[in-house]
């Protein structure tokens, strides 16, 4: 394994409606003997609501920054924090000029592209690796579970790292911890409607129901996902979804940390399986 | 029907100068975007290709005043899809920023609360460096609803359920989170200095 050491950037919901995320991520990687150094000071990548690409470098040059004079690269849990990072380390390397003006903003944006953004996801396959993954599985999963990946994870082209209509990094760390994938092919990578949750409910409710209905019909036991928006979608606002569309849904949705947490051997109530929001009872006696 | 005496024809130029227009004048009509679109399945008139043939044509005012604007998730699936690498997504993006500016100057009204999100959404960045969703809430609500006490309202009957459930689950609130107060006071960084430099300079490049 060569990865011992990495910067992690945990992002805004880590603090509160993706806690559950944030330390079962944690959790994992200590298990697994990777070192997080929490990137110092970090501040918000601008997520989706920073449509101006300018603000969104000047940002995220200066946690890219952070990382790269602790010589670390840096990892996050959070897709659109990926993006943001990913997309702005390859514009400051591509063109010296905006790199230029952006450390003029002040001496502690200077980035010099000598290390990577990554998501988790990307570091626990790609990196660390299957084999070392499976040397430390420990229990296995006896759940159905349907992969889902959203934005960012396979587009745009620039920073994906995985297929952009039929990824395959979950379905393998499932597979991996005997877990069954449903067919979810065609939801995997639709987009769960978060950015519009505030501002066109209608629309955003329209799109995760689809999404967790087609998961329930599929037999899944749960839904595993990799970023904490479509989490806020998809789990906390779950209820909400049932009371405005008239509906049941109760889909547990959980993060594949807690999945591969569990994998590992590591004590529910430290992977915050008790915050979310559908519960998660039923899966734990599926864990054997 | 289009009237030739109201088509802007700088308004292509326009849009290729900010950040993610650059590349409008490649787009050739092919529709991939919107076939594949995840709004359009919803919102059948939703049709990103029409706002680029129509951008294309200088109809400025059509386009910028249109609500479909607001309703585009940035998903990046039409961009990735693109055979001539338009960027739809960002392209998109530009023109709501050409709206923003054209609001801004009083010379429109944009007809979604969402600019209303996104302003207020940076504006706890700005001051603090990280999202602060109680500030965000205390901001856009109001401003949305046109006055503080139908703002608090609206807040209440979106928060009621949400925020309780989120306090039993311990995520937000007195007790919630890692600490007593997380989520109620904002996390704020140290150097909030350095925030308030990004977002001038960036408010400049915008101009
Ligand atoms: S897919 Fe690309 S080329 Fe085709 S209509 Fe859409 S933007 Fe134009
Ligand atoms: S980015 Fe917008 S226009 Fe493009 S596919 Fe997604 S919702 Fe549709």
């Amino acid at each position: 394994m060569s990865v011992t050491k990495l910067a992690y950037y945990p992002g805004c919901p880590s603090e509160a409606t993706a806690l559950d995320q944030h330390i079962s991520t944690e959790a994992v990687f200590e298990k697994l003997g990777v070192e997080l150094v929490e990137v110092e000071d970090w501040n918000c990548c601008g997520a989706a609501e920073a449509e101006n690409p300018m603000l969104v470098y000047a940002l995220n040059a200066r946690n890219l920054a952070i990382a790269e004079r602790a010589s670390l690269n840096i990892m996050t849990p959070c897709s659109i924090c990926y993006y943001n990072l990913a997309r702005t380390a390859k514009a400051l390397k591509e063109d010296e000029k905006l790199s230029a003006e952006i450390k003029g903003i002040d001496s502690s944006l200077e980035y010099n592209g000598t290390i990577t953004a990554k998501h988790v996801l990307d570091v626990l396959v790609n990196d660390i690796g299957m084999d070392e993954l499976e040397s430390k599985i420990v229990k296995k999963l006896n759940i159905k579970v349907a992969p889902y990946y959203g934005c960012y994870i396979g587009r745009p082209r620039e920073t994906a790292y995985d297929d952009p209509d039929d990824p395959v990094l979950m379905d393998k760390l499932i597979e991996l911890m005997g877990g069954e994938v449903v067919p979810f092919t065609q939801m995997k990578t639709l987009c769960c409607g978060g950015p519009l949750m505030m501002t066109r409910a209608d629309i955003a409710y329209d799109m995760a129901r689809t999404i967790l209905g087609t998961a329930k019909s599929a037999g899944a036991d749960c839904v595993a996902l990799a970023c904490p928006l479509c989490g806020m979608m998809l789990d906390a606002k779950q209820p909400d979804i049932e009371k405005a569309l008239g509906i049941k849904i109760e889909m547990p949705v959980v993060y594949i940390t807690q999945l591969l947490g569990l994998a590992l051997g590591i004590d529910a109530s430290k992977l915050g399986l008790d915050k979310n929001a559908v519960d998660t009872k039923e899966l734990l006696g599926k864990v054997v | 029907m289009i009237k030739t005496w109201e088509l802007d024809p700088g308004f292509k130029d326009e849009i290729m100068k900010e950040p993610g227009g650059e590349h409008l004048t490649s787009c050739y009509q092919c529709s991939t975007c919107t076939i594949g679109c995840p709004i359009t399945e919803i919102v059948p008139s939703y049709n990103p290709r029409k706002i680029i043939q129509m951008s294309l044509l200088g109809m400025r005012e059509e386009v910028l005043s249109s609500p479909d604007l607001w309703i585009c998730l940035i998903c990046q699936t039409c961009t990735a899809r693109c055979p001539q690498d338009v960027g739809i997504s960002d392209l998109l993006s530009a023109i709501r920023r050409i709206a923003e500016k054209d609001e801004e100057a009083g010379k429109l009204k944009i007809e979604s609360s969402r600019p209303l999100f996104d302003t207020a959404f940076l504006h706890t960045v700005e001051k603090y460096g990280r999202l602060y969703d109680i500030g965000l809430a205390m901001e856009y609500y109001p401003k949305r609803e046109g006055s503080f006490i139908a703002g608090q309202k609206a807040m209440m009957k979106d928060y009621m359920d949400f925020g309780m459930r989120m306090f039993f689950k311990g995520k937000m609130g007195p007790l919630g989170g890692h600490g007593l107060l997380k989520g109620v006071l904002p996390s704020k960084i140290k150097k909030t200095d350095v925030m308030k430099k990004i977002f001038k300079w960036a408010e400049e490049k915008e101009k």
